[in-house]
Protein backbone atom coordinates (compact mmCIF):
# COMPACT_ATOMS: atom_id res chain seq x y z
CA UNK A 1 0.00 0.00 0.00
CA UNK A 2 2.69 2.52 0.67
CA UNK A 3 4.29 1.48 -2.29
CA UNK A 4 1.54 2.55 -3.91
CA UNK A 5 1.10 6.08 -1.92
CA UNK A 6 4.42 6.61 -3.34
CA UNK A 7 4.04 5.73 -6.48
CA UNK A 8 1.63 8.35 -7.22
CA UNK A 9 3.78 11.43 -6.69
CA UNK A 10 6.72 9.42 -8.45
CA UNK A 11 4.64 8.86 -12.28
CA UNK A 12 6.00 12.33 -13.93
CA UNK A 13 9.20 10.69 -13.65
CA UNK A 14 8.41 7.97 -16.01
CA UNK A 15 9.26 9.89 -19.33
CA UNK A 16 12.71 10.90 -18.47
CA UNK A 17 13.65 7.26 -16.53
CA UNK A 18 11.95 5.92 -19.89
CA UNK A 19 14.10 7.85 -22.14
CA UNK A 20 16.95 6.61 -20.44
CA UNK A 21 16.02 3.19 -20.68
CA UNK A 22 16.04 3.27 -23.99
CA UNK A 23 18.38 6.04 -24.96
CA UNK A 24 20.92 5.04 -22.77
CA UNK A 25 20.45 1.19 -21.42
CA UNK A 26 19.52 -0.13 -25.13
CA UNK A 27 21.81 1.77 -27.54
CA UNK A 28 24.62 0.68 -24.79
CA UNK A 29 23.55 -3.22 -25.09
CA UNK A 30 22.92 -2.85 -29.09
CA UNK A 31 26.69 -1.03 -29.04
CA UNK A 32 28.00 -3.97 -26.69
CA UNK A 33 25.66 -6.60 -28.87
CA UNK A 34 27.60 -5.14 -31.65
CA UNK A 35 31.23 -5.25 -30.14
CA UNK A 36 30.96 -9.00 -29.93
CA UNK A 37 29.39 -10.32 -33.22
CA UNK A 38 31.11 -11.11 -36.02
CA UNK A 39 29.32 -12.44 -38.70
CA UNK A 40 26.60 -13.39 -36.63
CA UNK A 41 28.91 -15.39 -34.34
CA UNK A 42 29.89 -14.68 -30.80
CA UNK A 43 33.74 -13.68 -30.49
CA UNK A 44 35.82 -11.44 -28.38
CA UNK A 45 38.01 -10.87 -31.57
CA UNK A 46 37.05 -7.19 -31.66
CA UNK A 47 38.99 -6.85 -27.87
CA UNK A 48 41.89 -9.13 -28.43
CA UNK A 49 42.75 -6.68 -31.66
CA UNK A 50 42.11 -3.56 -29.99
CA UNK A 51 44.50 -5.12 -27.33
CA UNK A 52 46.95 -5.86 -29.64
CA UNK A 53 46.85 -2.90 -31.36
CA UNK A 54 49.52 -0.30 -30.66
CA UNK A 55 47.90 2.71 -32.17
CA UNK A 56 44.92 1.82 -29.80
CA UNK A 57 47.00 1.74 -26.46
CA UNK A 58 48.89 5.00 -27.53
CA UNK A 59 45.28 6.15 -27.96
CA UNK A 60 43.67 5.23 -24.75
CA UNK A 61 46.69 6.34 -22.72
CA UNK A 62 46.81 9.79 -24.48
CA UNK A 63 43.27 10.26 -24.30
CA UNK A 64 42.70 9.74 -20.44
CA UNK A 65 46.22 11.98 -20.22
CA UNK A 66 44.39 14.59 -22.14
CA UNK A 67 41.09 14.17 -20.25
CA UNK A 68 42.54 14.17 -16.53
CA UNK A 69 44.13 17.22 -17.50
CA UNK A 70 41.61 19.51 -19.22
CA UNK A 71 39.46 18.08 -16.11
CA UNK A 72 41.75 18.89 -13.51
CA UNK A 73 42.82 22.28 -14.38
CA UNK A 74 39.51 23.34 -15.21
CA UNK A 75 37.85 22.46 -12.05
CA UNK A 76 40.75 23.98 -10.11
CA UNK A 77 40.63 27.09 -12.18
CA UNK A 78 37.25 27.56 -11.60
CA UNK A 79 37.05 26.93 -7.88
CA UNK A 80 39.96 29.68 -7.42
CA UNK A 81 38.30 32.07 -9.66
CA UNK A 82 34.52 31.57 -8.00
CA UNK A 83 35.70 31.26 -4.01
CA UNK A 84 37.96 34.50 -4.71
CA UNK A 85 35.10 36.47 -6.49
CA UNK A 86 31.90 34.95 -5.81
CA UNK A 87 30.20 37.97 -4.24
CA UNK A 88 31.42 40.08 -7.11
CA UNK A 89 29.63 37.04 -9.06
CA UNK A 90 26.45 37.90 -8.40
CA UNK A 91 26.31 40.87 -10.24
CA UNK A 92 23.82 40.53 -12.97
CA UNK A 93 26.49 41.82 -15.96
CA UNK A 94 29.24 39.36 -14.67
CA UNK A 95 26.85 36.44 -14.80
CA UNK A 96 25.97 37.19 -18.68
CA UNK A 97 29.44 37.61 -19.50
CA UNK A 98 30.21 34.38 -18.10
CA UNK A 99 27.55 32.95 -20.30
CA UNK A 100 29.48 34.19 -23.76
CA UNK A 101 31.50 31.32 -23.67
CA UNK A 102 28.57 28.74 -23.57
CA UNK A 103 26.96 30.82 -26.91
CA UNK A 104 29.39 29.31 -29.04
CA UNK A 105 30.19 25.62 -29.59
CA UNK A 106 33.01 23.59 -28.79
CA UNK A 107 34.82 23.64 -32.42
CA UNK A 108 34.33 27.03 -32.65
CA UNK A 109 36.39 27.55 -29.50
CA UNK A 110 39.23 25.47 -31.13
CA UNK A 111 39.18 27.55 -34.45
CA UNK A 112 39.68 30.53 -32.35
CA UNK A 113 42.58 28.44 -30.57
CA UNK A 114 44.34 27.24 -33.93
CA UNK A 115 43.77 31.52 -35.61
CA UNK A 116 45.51 32.60 -31.93
CA UNK A 117 47.87 29.50 -30.88
CA UNK A 118 48.96 27.67 -34.19
CA UNK A 119 52.66 28.50 -35.49
CA UNK A 120 51.47 30.59 -38.43
CA UNK A 121 49.15 32.31 -35.50
CA UNK A 122 48.34 35.66 -34.56
CA UNK A 123 50.22 35.50 -31.15
CA UNK A 124 53.28 34.26 -32.80
CA UNK A 125 53.04 37.18 -35.13
CA UNK A 126 52.61 39.60 -32.65
CA UNK A 127 55.74 37.92 -30.77
CA UNK A 128 57.89 38.62 -34.33
CA UNK A 129 56.45 42.23 -34.30
CA UNK A 130 57.71 42.40 -30.84
CA UNK A 131 61.19 40.84 -31.70
CA UNK A 132 61.29 38.19 -29.87
CA UNK A 133 60.73 35.85 -32.40
CA UNK A 134 62.97 35.46 -35.53
CA UNK A 135 60.77 33.09 -37.73
CA UNK A 136 56.94 31.16 -36.93
CA UNK A 137 58.52 27.94 -37.26
CA UNK A 138 60.78 28.73 -33.88
CA UNK A 139 57.33 29.47 -32.21
CA UNK A 140 56.15 26.19 -30.39
CA UNK A 141 53.80 23.66 -31.66
CA UNK A 142 50.45 23.93 -29.68
CA UNK A 143 48.27 22.97 -31.97
CA UNK A 144 47.85 19.30 -33.66
CA UNK A 145 50.21 18.86 -31.89
CA UNK A 146 51.71 15.29 -30.04
CA UNK A 147 50.76 16.61 -26.59
CA UNK A 148 46.94 17.03 -26.78
CA UNK A 149 48.00 21.00 -26.05
CA UNK A 150 45.58 22.89 -28.22
CA UNK A 151 43.08 20.38 -27.40
CA UNK A 152 43.29 20.82 -23.25
CA UNK A 153 43.51 24.57 -23.70
CA UNK A 154 39.79 24.57 -25.55
CA UNK A 155 38.68 22.39 -23.22
CA UNK A 156 40.10 24.59 -20.09
CA UNK A 157 38.26 27.60 -22.14
CA UNK A 158 34.99 26.01 -22.13
CA UNK A 159 35.17 24.56 -19.17
CA UNK A 160 36.27 27.13 -16.61
CA UNK A 161 32.73 28.98 -17.46
CA UNK A 162 30.81 25.38 -16.68
CA UNK A 163 32.42 25.06 -13.53
CA UNK A 164 31.85 28.58 -12.23
CA UNK A 165 28.52 28.30 -13.29
CA UNK A 166 28.14 25.22 -11.24
CA UNK A 167 29.13 26.10 -8.35
CA UNK A 168 28.35 29.23 -7.66
CA UNK A 169 24.77 28.70 -6.27
CA UNK A 170 26.77 26.75 -3.62
CA UNK A 171 29.04 29.35 -2.96
CA UNK A 172 26.73 32.06 -2.87
CA UNK A 173 24.31 29.83 -0.56
CA UNK A 174 27.06 28.50 1.91
CA UNK A 175 26.93 29.70 5.45
CA UNK A 176 30.31 32.21 5.55
CA UNK A 177 30.23 32.00 9.38
CA UNK A 178 31.49 29.00 9.88
CA UNK A 179 34.32 30.65 8.12
CA UNK A 180 34.37 33.15 10.91
CA UNK A 181 33.99 30.55 13.33
CA UNK A 182 37.70 29.03 12.11
CA UNK A 183 39.21 32.32 11.81
CA UNK A 184 38.66 32.79 15.78
CA UNK A 185 39.59 29.48 16.93
CA UNK A 186 43.35 30.53 15.28
CA UNK A 187 42.60 28.62 11.80
CA UNK A 188 44.29 29.28 8.61
CA UNK A 189 42.52 30.41 5.07
CA UNK A 190 43.74 26.81 3.86
CA UNK A 191 41.84 24.99 7.13
CA UNK A 192 39.21 27.63 5.87
CA UNK A 193 38.99 26.13 2.85
CA UNK A 194 39.44 22.29 3.92
CA UNK A 195 37.17 22.34 6.97
CA UNK A 196 34.41 24.69 6.09
CA UNK A 197 34.18 24.82 1.90
CA UNK A 198 35.26 21.64 0.71
CA UNK A 199 32.65 19.32 1.90
CA UNK A 200 30.15 21.44 1.18
CA UNK A 201 31.39 21.97 -2.76
CA UNK A 202 32.47 18.49 -2.84
CA UNK A 203 29.48 16.75 -3.99
CA UNK A 204 29.03 19.21 -6.71
CA UNK A 205 32.50 19.43 -7.59
CA UNK A 206 33.28 15.75 -7.98
CA UNK A 207 29.75 15.44 -9.99
CA UNK A 208 30.83 18.64 -12.71
CA UNK A 209 34.34 16.80 -12.85
CA UNK A 210 32.59 13.52 -13.93
CA UNK A 211 30.66 15.78 -16.40
CA UNK A 212 33.56 17.20 -17.84
CA UNK A 213 35.94 13.83 -17.63
CA UNK A 214 33.03 11.72 -19.45
CA UNK A 215 32.75 14.64 -22.13
CA UNK A 216 36.56 15.29 -22.89
CA UNK A 217 37.12 11.41 -23.12
CA UNK A 218 34.30 10.55 -25.81
CA UNK A 219 33.74 13.87 -27.58
CA UNK A 220 35.03 14.26 -31.29
CA UNK A 221 34.42 17.50 -32.64
CA UNK A 222 37.59 19.57 -30.84
CA UNK A 223 40.19 16.63 -31.10
CA UNK A 224 38.98 16.64 -35.00
CA UNK A 225 40.48 20.17 -35.27
CA UNK A 226 43.13 20.13 -32.59
CA UNK A 227 44.43 16.40 -32.49
CA UNK A 228 48.33 15.39 -34.04
CA UNK A 229 47.66 12.53 -36.72
CA UNK A 230 49.35 10.54 -33.90
CA UNK A 231 48.66 9.77 -31.08
CA UNK A 232 44.66 10.35 -32.21
CA UNK A 233 41.84 10.32 -29.31
CA UNK A 234 40.16 7.41 -28.74
CA UNK A 235 37.39 9.00 -30.18
CA UNK A 236 38.55 9.84 -33.28
CA UNK A 237 39.99 6.05 -33.71
CA UNK A 238 36.21 4.64 -33.42
CA UNK A 239 34.41 7.19 -35.64
CA UNK A 240 37.44 6.48 -38.42
CA UNK A 241 36.24 2.68 -38.08
CA UNK A 242 32.97 3.17 -37.62
CA UNK A 243 32.96 5.04 -40.95
CA UNK A 244 34.97 2.32 -43.02
CA UNK A 245 33.59 1.60 -45.94
CA UNK A 246 33.14 -2.05 -45.45
CA UNK A 247 31.73 -2.31 -42.00
CA UNK A 248 34.95 -4.57 -41.43
CA UNK A 249 36.19 -2.39 -38.25
CA UNK A 250 32.92 -1.59 -36.90
CA UNK A 251 33.36 -4.36 -33.88
CA UNK A 252 36.62 -2.70 -33.51
CA UNK A 253 34.44 0.85 -33.32
CA UNK A 254 32.15 -0.67 -30.90
CA UNK A 255 34.74 -2.32 -28.76
CA UNK A 256 36.60 0.87 -28.21
CA UNK A 257 33.28 2.99 -27.50
CA UNK A 258 32.45 -0.23 -24.71
CA UNK A 259 36.07 0.19 -23.08
CA UNK A 260 35.55 4.06 -23.12
CA UNK A 261 31.88 3.70 -21.79
CA UNK A 262 33.19 1.15 -18.94
CA UNK A 263 36.05 3.24 -18.10
CA UNK A 264 33.21 6.30 -17.37
CA UNK A 265 31.00 4.29 -15.14
CA UNK A 266 33.47 2.65 -13.20
CA UNK A 267 34.44 6.31 -12.23
CA UNK A 268 31.40 7.53 -11.48
CA UNK A 269 30.79 4.62 -9.16
CA UNK A 270 33.81 5.38 -7.57
CA UNK A 271 32.83 8.83 -7.12
CA UNK A 272 29.11 8.59 -6.37
CA UNK A 273 30.12 6.41 -3.44
CA UNK A 274 32.46 8.82 -2.07
CA UNK A 275 29.98 11.72 -2.09
CA UNK A 276 27.29 9.82 -0.76
CA UNK A 277 29.36 8.56 2.48
CA UNK A 278 30.55 12.17 2.77
CA UNK A 279 27.03 13.30 2.41
CA UNK A 280 25.60 10.61 5.37
CA UNK A 281 28.59 11.93 7.54
CA UNK A 282 27.72 15.40 6.85
CA UNK A 283 24.02 14.73 7.96
CA UNK A 284 25.07 12.51 11.04
CA UNK A 285 27.15 15.96 12.06
CA UNK A 286 30.63 14.46 11.97
CA UNK A 287 33.19 15.87 9.57
CA UNK B 1 38.61 47.64 -1.93
CA UNK B 2 35.44 46.84 -3.89
CA UNK B 3 36.29 48.88 -6.87
CA UNK B 4 39.53 47.08 -7.44
CA UNK B 5 38.14 43.94 -7.11
CA UNK B 6 35.23 44.53 -10.03
CA UNK B 7 37.77 46.30 -12.58
CA UNK B 8 40.50 43.01 -12.15
CA UNK B 9 37.51 40.59 -12.50
CA UNK B 10 36.12 42.30 -15.60
CA UNK B 11 39.33 42.89 -17.10
CA UNK B 12 40.16 38.80 -16.83
CA UNK B 13 36.72 38.17 -18.33
CA UNK B 14 37.48 40.75 -20.96
CA UNK B 15 40.74 39.52 -21.97
CA UNK B 16 39.61 35.80 -22.08
CA UNK B 17 35.63 36.41 -23.42
CA UNK B 18 35.81 39.46 -25.49
CA UNK B 19 39.29 39.25 -26.85
CA UNK B 20 38.58 35.56 -28.63
CA UNK B 21 34.90 37.32 -29.93
CA UNK B 22 36.44 40.20 -31.04
CA UNK B 23 39.28 38.58 -33.07
CA UNK B 24 36.65 36.97 -34.69
CA UNK B 25 35.07 39.70 -36.01
CA UNK B 26 38.22 41.08 -37.10
CA UNK B 27 39.15 37.81 -38.79
CA UNK B 28 35.50 37.79 -40.71
CA UNK B 29 36.20 41.42 -42.15
CA UNK B 30 39.40 40.90 -43.21
CA UNK B 31 40.73 40.65 -46.82
CA UNK B 32 44.44 40.98 -46.89
CA UNK B 33 45.69 39.83 -43.79
CA UNK B 34 49.18 37.60 -43.17
CA UNK B 35 51.74 36.80 -41.04
CA UNK B 36 52.95 38.33 -39.01
CA UNK B 37 50.95 41.57 -38.86
CA UNK B 38 48.69 42.47 -35.60
CA UNK B 39 45.78 43.59 -37.86
CA UNK B 40 44.45 43.19 -41.25
CA UNK B 41 45.95 45.61 -43.90
CA UNK B 42 43.26 45.47 -46.30
CA UNK B 43 39.32 44.86 -44.88
CA UNK B 44 36.08 44.02 -46.83
CA UNK B 45 32.82 41.55 -46.65
CA UNK B 46 33.87 39.38 -48.67
CA UNK B 47 33.60 36.54 -45.67
CA UNK B 48 29.87 37.37 -44.99
CA UNK B 49 29.22 37.44 -48.84
CA UNK B 50 30.36 34.41 -49.46
CA UNK B 51 28.99 32.90 -46.04
CA UNK B 52 25.63 34.15 -47.52
CA UNK B 53 25.60 33.25 -50.94
CA UNK B 54 26.61 29.29 -50.15
CA UNK B 55 23.47 27.45 -51.48
CA UNK B 56 22.82 25.03 -48.56
CA UNK B 57 23.21 27.63 -46.08
CA UNK B 58 19.30 28.62 -45.51
CA UNK B 59 18.26 25.75 -45.77
CA UNK B 60 20.70 24.20 -43.07
CA UNK B 61 19.72 27.40 -41.12
CA UNK B 62 16.15 25.97 -41.27
CA UNK B 63 17.13 22.44 -40.55
CA UNK B 64 19.17 23.25 -37.37
CA UNK B 65 16.71 25.63 -35.99
CA UNK B 66 13.79 23.08 -36.73
CA UNK B 67 15.54 20.25 -34.98
CA UNK B 68 16.70 22.51 -31.60
CA UNK B 69 13.09 23.82 -31.65
CA UNK B 70 11.98 20.48 -31.55
CA UNK B 71 14.77 19.08 -28.95
CA UNK B 72 13.93 22.23 -26.51
CA UNK B 73 10.21 21.42 -26.86
CA UNK B 74 10.85 17.63 -26.08
CA UNK B 75 12.81 18.47 -23.29
CA UNK B 76 10.81 20.76 -21.39
CA UNK B 77 8.02 17.81 -21.37
CA UNK B 78 10.39 15.49 -20.52
CA UNK B 79 12.06 17.67 -17.82
CA UNK B 80 9.75 19.77 -16.22
CA UNK B 81 7.65 17.47 -14.46
CA UNK B 82 10.49 15.33 -13.82
CA UNK B 83 12.57 18.27 -12.12
CA UNK B 84 9.58 19.04 -10.28
CA UNK B 85 9.29 15.72 -8.66
CA UNK B 86 13.08 15.39 -7.70
CA UNK B 87 12.77 18.61 -5.99
CA UNK B 88 10.15 17.98 -3.93
CA UNK B 89 9.59 14.88 -3.24
CA UNK B 90 11.59 12.26 -1.21
CA UNK B 91 11.21 8.57 -2.23
CA UNK B 92 13.19 5.64 -1.42
CA UNK B 93 16.07 5.11 -4.40
CA UNK B 94 15.32 8.69 -4.91
CA UNK B 95 19.60 9.36 -4.89
CA UNK B 96 19.91 6.09 -7.91
CA UNK B 97 17.25 7.87 -9.60
CA UNK B 98 19.33 11.29 -9.68
CA UNK B 99 22.68 8.99 -10.66
CA UNK B 100 20.46 7.42 -13.23
CA UNK B 101 18.97 10.65 -15.10
CA UNK B 102 22.93 11.54 -15.36
CA UNK B 103 23.53 8.95 -17.44
CA UNK B 104 22.90 10.25 -20.79
CA UNK B 105 25.74 13.13 -20.23
CA UNK B 106 27.89 10.70 -18.76
CA UNK B 107 27.80 7.90 -21.31
CA UNK B 108 29.69 8.83 -24.58
CA UNK B 109 27.49 10.51 -27.25
CA UNK B 110 28.99 8.11 -30.09
CA UNK B 111 28.58 5.09 -28.19
CA UNK B 112 25.08 5.75 -27.85
CA UNK B 113 24.72 6.70 -31.59
CA UNK B 114 26.32 4.22 -33.17
CA UNK B 115 24.71 1.70 -30.53
CA UNK B 116 20.90 3.29 -31.93
CA UNK B 117 21.83 3.74 -35.40
CA UNK B 118 20.90 -0.03 -36.49
CA UNK B 119 17.78 0.80 -34.81
CA UNK B 120 17.11 3.60 -36.39
CA UNK B 121 17.67 2.42 -39.80
CA UNK B 122 15.14 -0.63 -38.98
CA UNK B 123 12.13 1.86 -37.58
CA UNK B 124 13.03 4.29 -40.72
CA UNK B 125 14.23 7.57 -38.44
CA UNK B 126 17.83 7.65 -39.51
CA UNK B 127 19.00 9.51 -42.35
CA UNK B 128 16.15 11.92 -40.99
CA UNK B 129 15.49 15.20 -39.01
CA UNK B 130 13.44 13.15 -36.62
CA UNK B 131 16.08 10.42 -35.81
CA UNK B 132 19.02 13.77 -35.60
CA UNK B 133 16.45 15.09 -33.22
CA UNK B 134 16.10 12.07 -31.04
CA UNK B 135 20.03 11.48 -30.65
CA UNK B 136 20.06 15.35 -29.71
CA UNK B 137 18.00 14.76 -26.87
CA UNK B 138 20.89 12.66 -25.11
CA UNK B 139 23.20 15.23 -24.42
CA UNK B 140 20.80 17.68 -23.49
CA UNK B 141 17.68 16.09 -20.98
CA UNK B 142 20.21 15.85 -17.75
CA UNK B 143 20.70 19.55 -18.34
CA UNK B 144 17.14 20.18 -18.57
CA UNK B 145 16.51 18.11 -15.16
CA UNK B 146 18.95 19.71 -13.38
CA UNK B 147 18.05 23.69 -14.21
CA UNK B 148 14.18 23.04 -13.56
CA UNK B 149 15.03 21.53 -10.14
CA UNK B 150 17.05 24.24 -8.50
CA UNK B 151 14.68 26.53 -10.20
CA UNK B 152 12.08 24.58 -8.56
CA UNK B 153 13.61 24.06 -5.21
CA UNK B 154 14.49 28.19 -5.21
CA UNK B 155 10.60 28.88 -5.51
CA UNK B 156 9.38 25.56 -3.34
CA UNK B 157 6.23 23.97 -2.83
CA UNK B 158 4.15 26.73 -0.42
CA UNK B 159 2.86 28.93 -3.15
CA UNK B 160 1.30 25.71 -4.67
CA UNK B 161 0.03 24.60 -1.80
CA UNK B 162 -1.23 27.79 -0.95
CA UNK B 163 -3.44 27.86 -4.49
CA UNK B 164 -4.72 24.26 -3.83
CA UNK B 165 -6.28 25.18 -1.01
CA UNK B 166 -8.41 28.12 -2.40
CA UNK B 167 -8.98 25.65 -5.15
CA UNK B 168 -7.13 26.48 -7.67
CA UNK B 169 -6.47 23.57 -10.58
CA UNK B 170 -3.19 22.12 -11.67
CA UNK B 171 -3.57 24.19 -15.09
CA UNK B 172 -4.14 27.30 -12.96
CA UNK B 173 -1.33 26.46 -10.30
CA UNK B 174 0.82 25.65 -13.73
CA UNK B 175 0.49 29.08 -15.52
CA UNK B 176 0.02 31.31 -12.56
CA UNK B 177 2.85 30.27 -10.19
CA UNK B 178 5.46 28.01 -11.83
CA UNK B 179 5.25 29.54 -15.10
CA UNK B 180 6.18 32.65 -13.95
CA UNK B 181 8.42 32.15 -11.10
CA UNK B 182 10.45 29.18 -13.37
CA UNK B 183 10.94 31.89 -16.37
CA UNK B 184 14.84 31.93 -15.63
CA UNK B 185 15.25 28.56 -15.51
CA UNK B 186 12.97 28.31 -18.65
CA UNK B 187 15.34 31.45 -20.36
CA UNK B 188 19.03 29.22 -18.97
CA UNK B 189 17.40 25.99 -20.54
CA UNK B 190 16.30 26.53 -23.67
CA UNK B 191 19.43 28.43 -24.79
CA UNK B 192 21.78 25.74 -23.43
CA UNK B 193 19.73 23.20 -25.11
CA UNK B 194 19.51 24.99 -28.61
CA UNK B 195 23.53 25.69 -28.02
CA UNK B 196 24.33 21.77 -27.61
CA UNK B 197 21.91 20.70 -30.35
CA UNK B 198 23.79 23.01 -32.62
CA UNK B 199 26.95 22.21 -31.76
CA UNK B 200 26.43 18.54 -32.53
CA UNK B 201 28.40 17.47 -35.34
CA UNK B 202 29.10 13.62 -34.78
CA UNK B 203 25.97 12.53 -33.47
CA UNK B 204 24.17 13.81 -36.62
CA UNK B 205 26.36 12.89 -39.07
CA UNK B 206 26.14 9.01 -37.90
CA UNK B 207 22.12 9.48 -37.37
CA UNK B 208 21.50 11.76 -40.03
CA UNK B 209 23.84 10.16 -42.53
CA UNK B 210 24.92 13.47 -44.65
CA UNK B 211 21.17 13.32 -45.43
CA UNK B 212 20.68 16.00 -43.17
CA UNK B 213 22.37 18.55 -42.96
CA UNK B 214 22.57 21.09 -40.06
CA UNK B 215 25.00 24.41 -39.42
CA UNK B 216 27.65 22.02 -38.24
CA UNK B 217 27.68 19.24 -41.21
CA UNK B 218 28.73 22.37 -43.52
CA UNK B 219 30.96 23.80 -41.28
CA UNK B 220 33.34 21.16 -40.76
CA UNK B 221 34.00 20.37 -44.32
CA UNK B 222 34.50 24.57 -44.56
CA UNK B 223 37.66 23.82 -42.15
CA UNK B 224 39.61 22.77 -44.80
CA UNK B 225 38.24 24.52 -47.99
CA UNK B 226 37.04 28.23 -47.46
CA UNK B 227 39.16 30.89 -46.10
CA UNK B 228 39.68 32.35 -42.56
CA UNK B 229 37.20 35.49 -43.41
CA UNK B 230 34.22 33.06 -44.17
CA UNK B 231 34.68 30.60 -41.44
CA UNK B 232 34.75 33.50 -39.22
CA UNK B 233 31.58 34.75 -40.31
CA UNK B 234 30.41 31.23 -39.92
CA UNK B 235 31.65 31.06 -36.11
CA UNK B 236 29.80 34.37 -35.51
CA UNK B 237 26.88 32.91 -36.64
CA UNK B 238 26.71 30.24 -34.54
CA UNK B 239 26.14 32.79 -31.15
CA UNK B 240 23.52 34.73 -33.55
CA UNK B 241 21.53 32.10 -34.19
CA UNK B 242 21.03 30.63 -30.31
CA UNK B 243 20.58 34.90 -29.04
CA UNK B 244 17.97 35.15 -31.56
CA UNK B 245 16.01 31.77 -30.94
CA UNK B 246 16.13 32.88 -27.29
CA UNK B 247 14.93 36.85 -28.59
CA UNK B 248 11.96 34.86 -29.74
CA UNK B 249 11.36 32.73 -27.11
CA UNK B 250 11.29 35.74 -24.72
CA UNK B 251 8.86 37.31 -26.99
CA UNK B 252 6.64 34.18 -27.25
CA UNK B 253 6.74 33.80 -22.95
CA UNK B 254 6.12 36.95 -22.35
CA UNK B 255 2.66 37.57 -25.09
CA UNK B 256 1.63 34.44 -22.90
CA UNK B 257 2.65 34.78 -18.76
CA UNK B 258 0.43 36.66 -16.07
CA UNK B 259 1.74 39.07 -13.67
CA UNK B 260 4.18 40.93 -16.12
CA UNK B 261 4.95 42.96 -13.18
CA UNK B 262 5.62 40.26 -10.89
CA UNK B 263 8.08 38.45 -13.30
CA UNK B 264 9.97 41.65 -13.70
CA UNK B 265 10.74 42.47 -9.65
CA UNK B 266 12.01 38.72 -10.11
CA UNK B 267 14.87 39.32 -12.11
Amino acid sequence: MKWFKQTKYVWPLVPAVLFVFIFVGYAIMMALLESITINGQWTLDAYKQLLENQSFRDSILFSLKVTLTSTFISLFIGVVITRWMYYYLRNYWVKVLIWIPMLFPHFVWGYIVILLFSQSGWFSGLLYELGLLEDFTHFPVLTQDQHGIGIISTYIFKEVPFVILIILPVYIQMNHQYKHVVQTLGGSKWEIFKTVEWPTIFPVLSEAGIIIFAFVLSAFEVPFLLGATYPKMVSILSYDWFFQGDWSQRPMAFAAMIIVTSIIVICSIVLFSMTNRLRIRVSKGER
Amino acid sequence: MKNRHYSFLFSIIGLLVFFPVAFLIVTSFALQWTWPQILPTEWSTIGWNALIEEPKLFLALRTSIGIGAIVVFINLAIGFPAAKVLAFQSFKGKSFIEAFLLMPILIPGLAVAMGLHLTMIRIGVADHWAGVALVHLVPTIPYTIKIFRSGFERVGSFYELQALSLGASQKEVFTSIYLPQLITSIRSATFLIFVISLSQYALTAIIGGGNVVTLAMIYFPYLSSVNNAVIASFSLLFAGIPLLFILIIEIVIRMFIPYRSLTNTQQ
